[in-house]
């Protein structure tokens, strides 16, 4: 049973993975790549090892496992967050459509 | 299961493959960053799987927890560098 649940939680986790490489690949911006990039694998990371996390149980590897997703939830965003501020502060201009 | 986590490895392996192009071809250098550092969390994922594909899950978990921690602290630090040296091309 808790077999089935994994492999749900992980096939869910690398649907979003795989969108968001073809979102960082397609995307016409750096800024919104890194829309792709921050949130949409962010999120298929934190499923996928959710995934693995109810596959292993509640052991010492479990306890590992919710440590390195703590560390994700917190690390990813803010290096988006850095990378992105320091494009801006470079002087990166955003892409806008053109008018007309 | 474990064929499972090796078609899940697989596809974790064509997504480095596919942010590869995103690193050659980026027209700024943050766009190579950006690449590198999504390469980077799915090798920690990749690492995982493999994990549980070998049977040997204790050493590769601890491997993730290591390369997390220095991929993080190095992707801030590229990004400073580069926001004081101030050159976009490239």
């Amino acid at each position: 049973m808790s077999s089935i649940v994994a492999g749900l939680l992980l096939a869910g986790g690398l649907f979003f993975i795989l969108v968001g490489a073809i979102g960082v690949l397609r995307l016409p911006d750096f800024y919104t790549r890194l829309h792709a990039a921050g949130k949409c694998d962010t999120l298929g990371m934190l499923l996928s090892l959710v995934g693995l996390m109810v596959y292993e149980g509640p052991t010492l590897n479990g306890l590992k496992l919710l440590l390195i997703w703590g560390f994700i939830l917190l690390a990813s965003p803010t290096g988006t967050h850095v990378l992105s501020r320091a494009a801006y502060r470079v002087g990166l201009k955003p892409w806008m459509r053109e008018e007309g | 299961m474990t064929y499972f986590f090796l078609i899940a490895s697989g596809l974790v392996a064509l997504k480095i493959i596919l942010l590869l192009f995103r690193v050659l071809r980026g027209p700024t250098i943050f766009d190579r960053m950006l690449g590198t550092g999504v390469i980077g969390t799915g090798v920690i994922l990749l690492l995982l799987l493999l994990g549980f594909v070998t049977g040997r899950e204790d050493m590769y978990i601890d491997m993730a927890m290591a390369y997390a921690a220095l991929g993080f602290i190095g992707y801030l630090i590229v990004a400073k560098y580069f926001e004081r040296k101030g050159d976009i091309d490239g």
